[in-house]
């Protein structure tokens, strides 16, 4: 895995001051990196479209840049891939709009034929959550790729149900290879990069930044055959997902919700505008063409109750207080605190602030 | 020349009795009190020589020395008003020392020579309840709670000096008939809905539980926890009056009440340190935890509390005695409270799910202040949340307080006859003998402990929790799964984890 000159250089002039995907382009399309750098590093240069400001502040970065990144990532298990080498992934939409340069953690061959990119919102319900695990866990054993961002709430479901199933996940990140964020994700995060692929344009020690989110979903979009988006408020992240992939005519599919929740405004304006609706991972693999195949289904969760059975029909697509339950069923609170313990005891309730939801539907 | 007279100094909660000298003699004419008076003691000097003056009695132009009697300890308050003129009266000849011998005086003097009530005149009758004590009239009813061996009250100097020469009787002043206005207290049949929040309210008044509630604004946090001294048991006469002193001595007995009803103190989240736990002023006046004792300590927004005030709380409840010290005395009172806390569930307060807009960070550091130690005192937390509009009109009205406290009764003494302490001080030793638990409950014990859901810590204070809700539910001896679901449901993550799914 050792890196080759053409991969330091790109890595080098990534970590440039003011250095954008657009102004990367324009310096890789002048030559190779190595060509580049030492073109930077002398006085008098011109690359068209380039404000003539840079040349003063890249004439006086350190010239050992190149030798101290290939240092760096070999230390941290990283790897730089450019548009030269043969195994850069390949990416939906114009050249232009994608990266030219990547760096990773894992294996590239977790890149498969068929990837379906799974974004949501950060502020899930436990329900989503849990339908994401389960979709992505499904997809892991057929074999599809399940691309997604590693942010919290739907994100991150999608990867540890995928990496659950022995998959092939695949984490697009906003900051350096190095820099957790959210920190809470570590553990998961190198998990990926040691049983999955982990993905970046930056370079390592670049912190998160709010722009480089958007940045981050549209190689997130470029890199998926479907896009599957399961919890969004009508003007969320997940939204910018959406819109890189349908300037790459990858198809979007949303999973709908209840209208009264506020985690499904963006889904279900999706469906609205047109977007085939997703319910469950049959749905998806006839979206991915694939035809509709029946996975083994084994539910490891001991049965519930009839009188829990009768709580999670009440509870089915929208959370509900335990008063409201024990009004809806005219039981006794306590009654209805134990069935509902037991529920939870047996993973098929979960509740949050003290509104529950039912962890019923499987993807 | 010299004369002594009895009265009384407040100390905290408690009065202390002292003697007060007086020596009038010859000299350079001057009037000063000794013996470490405050504030208010040195200036019942212009007090008392107005009050004399305007009785129509002589003021000696001569040198007068006071003395409060016990001459290291710090004195405070204008209680010894009365005393001290009584006092120079005395050593000036004008009335006899047998006279003065068998009373004790309490009270301040006006300038027009009325006798006026002061903070504390319960705890400070009860230093000297074994003497004929003479109180100002308009504080007999406040005097008379705690039944001194003979009460005298009177409304004037004038009159007080007429009737210890024998050249008038005592003033015949009626004691007031105790009108029964006990505090009102809120029922539980106003409570629409929030059955899972009333249940929560019977555990923690049955088995002594301190209680944290977190829900959103509006959920009705305040209103539950007004409920719950009507849930406790009555006061018995000897707490009643503990209560009743306490209340005086911080100068918030405005009627002669001596209440049974369990007391509900609510301080604001401003409150200072000193106030919650004691200690202001001169006298060391008892502070909220001393004033909620037998009762509810309720905390409304308990993470706008500065957390020193929070932290404070620990120890007194864990010891039900609150020990405060000065450089001028340390002292002791009581402070078994019942603790009930509220807070929001993040600084947004969103009710619902999936609508938060609070950062997980944000969230954290809201609860940051509740220190580790503190939230481990409570052993039922609950979420509340807003009813719904269902709740409010379909559900019928709730069960009363009597229903409600009925129960709670019945469970305090069946914990009582079986531990002889109440389930919140079960000791961890002694769970296994009386809260032994069957099969099932052990296994269900055993899933939450393994998939983190309980914590090692949380795991003593859940099995307390299911030994009351036994109690309440059908007195059982063992502790079985139903006992431990509903426990269980008492002991939510106040505190957001941190979690990937």
């Amino acid at each position: 895995m050792t890196m080759t000159n053409g991969q330091m250089y790109a890595a080098a002039l990534t970590a440039l001051p003011g250095m954008t995907p657009r102004r990367l382009h324009m310096l890789m399309a002048e030559g190779s990196p190595e060509e580049m750098w030492e073109r930077i590093a002398s006085d008098s240069w011109v690359v068209p479209g380039l404000s003539h400001d840079f040349a003063e502040t890249w004439n006086n970065v350190n010239p050992a840049l190149p030798d101290r990144m290939r240092e760096m990532c070999d230390r941290l298990g990283i790897w730089v891939r450019t548009l030269d080498d043969t195994d850069f992934p390949m990416m939906r939409g114009e050249r232009a709009q994608n990266p030219c340069v990547l760096f990773g953690r894992g294996d590239l061959s977790h890149l498969r034929l068929q990837r379906v990119g799974i974004v949501g919102t950060r502020n899930a319900t436990a329900a989503g959550k849990h339908f994401t695990r389960n979709l992505g866990g499904d997809l892991a054993q057929l074999g599809v790729s399940v691309v997604s961002g590693l942010a919290r709430g739907i994100d991150v479901a999608a990867h540890v149900g995928c990496l659950e199933g022995n998959g092939s996940a695949v984490a697009v990140v906003a900051s350096g290879l190095d820099v957790v964020y959210p920190r809470e994700h570590s553990r998961i995060w190198n998990q990926l990069g040691e049983q999955g692929l982990i993905l970046s344009e930056f370079p390592p020690g670049t912190m998160p930044e709010k722009y480089k989110f958007p940045q981050r979903n549209r190689i997130i979009a470029a890199l998926s055959s479907l896009v599957v988006v399961v919890e969004s408020r009508a003007a969320g992240g997940s939204m910018s997902t959406v819109r890189e992939a349908m300037n790459r005519d990858v198809p979007v599919t949303a999973v709908p919700g209840n209208p009264a929740m506020k985690s499904a405004e963006g889904t279900n304006k999706l469906i609205n505008d047109g977007c085939q609706s997703v319910c469950s991972t049959d749905d998806v693999l006839v979206a991915l063409n694939l035809g509709s195949s029946c996975l083994p289904r084994v539910e490891p969760r001991r049965p519930p109750t009839p009188n829990g059975q009768e709580l999670l029909e009440l509870l089915a697509g929208v959370p509900r207080t335990i008063d409201w339950l024990a009004l809806a069923t005219a039981r006794h609170v306590t009654d209805v605190a134990i069935d509902l313990g037991r529920l939870e005891a047996d993973g098929w309730a979960q509740v949050t602030n003290g509104w529950w939801e039912a962890l019923t539907v499987r993807a | 020349m010299y004369a002594s007279v009895r009265s009384a100094t407040l100390h905290g909660a408690k009065g202390d009795p002292i003697m007060v000298e007086a020596h009038v003699g010859m000299g350079l004419p001057g009037f000063t009190v000794v013996g470490l008076p405050d504030e208010a003691c040195k200036e019942s000097r212009d007090r008392v020589r107005a009050a004399l003056l305007s009785s129509g009695l002589a003021w000696p132009n001569k040198r007068i020395t006071i003395n409060l009697v016990g001459s290291d300890e710090r004195k405070g308050g204008s209680a010894v008003d009365v005393a001290i003129a009584m006092a120079i009266l005395v050593a000036e000849g004008h009335i006899a020392p047998e006279a003065v011998m068998p009373h004790a005086f309490v009270g301040e003097l006006g300038l027009d020579g009325s006798l006026r009530r002061t903070t504390g005149l319960a705890p400070l009758v009860a230093a000297v309840a074994d003497l004929s004590v003479v109180v100002p009239a308009n504080g007999m009813a406040e005097s008379a709670i705690c039944n001194p061996v003979h009460l005298r009250a009177v409304n004037h100097l004038g009159e007080l000096v007429l009737a210890l020469r024998g050249e008038a009787p005592w003033p015949l002043i009626d004691l007031p008939t105790p009108e029964v206005t006990l505090p009102s207290i809120e029922d539980m049949a106003d409570v629409r809905g929030q059955h899972a929040a009333r249940f929560a309210l019977e555990v923690s008044a049955a088995g002594a539980h301190h209680m944290l509630m977190v829900g959103p604004p509006g959920a009705g946090k305040t209103m539950l926890a007004k409920r719950l001294p009507g849930l406790l048991p009555r006061l018995d006469d000897g707490a009643a009056l503990e209560c009743a002193l306490i209340r005086s001595a911080a100068g918030e007995l405005a009627e002669a009440v001596v209440s049974n009803v369990a007391p509900f103190r609510a301080p604001h989240h401003s409150t200072s340190l000193v106030a919650m736990v004691g200690g202001g002023g001169g006298s060391l006046r008892p502070g909220e935890i001393s004033l909620a004792s037998g009762g509810v300590l309720f905390l409304d927004e308990m993470g706008e509390f500065a957390p020193s005030v929070l932290d404070a709380l620990r120890q007194p409840l864990e010891e039900g005695v609150v020990r405060v010290a000065r450089a001028n005395g340390a002292l002791e009172m009581p402070a078994r409270c019942l603790l009930v806390a509220a807070s929001n569930p993040c600084p947004c307060g969103y009710d619902g799910v999936g609508g938060c807009d609070c950062t997980p960070s944000a969230k954290l550091s809201y609860f940051k202040r509740f220190s580790g130690p503190l939230l481990d005192r409570f052993d039922v937390r609950v979420h509340v949340t807003r009813p719904s509009t269902e709740e409010l009109l379909g559900s019928s009205k709730g069960e009363d307080s009597a229903t409600v406290a009925a129960r709670v009764q019945r469970a305090r003494e069946l914990a009582l006859e079986r531990q002889g302490c109440v389930n919140s001080q079960l000791h961890a030793n002694n769970l296994d003998a009386v809260a032994p638990l069957t099969h099932d409950a052990r296994e269900l014990l055993r899933s939450h402990l393994e998939s983190g859901r309980l914590s090692a810590r949380g795991y003593h204070r859940l099995r307390r929790v299911a030994r009351t809700v036994a109690d309440l539910r059908d007195g059982a001896d063992e502790i079985g799964e139903e006992h431990i679901l509903l426990a269980m449901s008492m002991r939510v993550d106040v505190v957001p984890r941190l979690q990937h799914v």
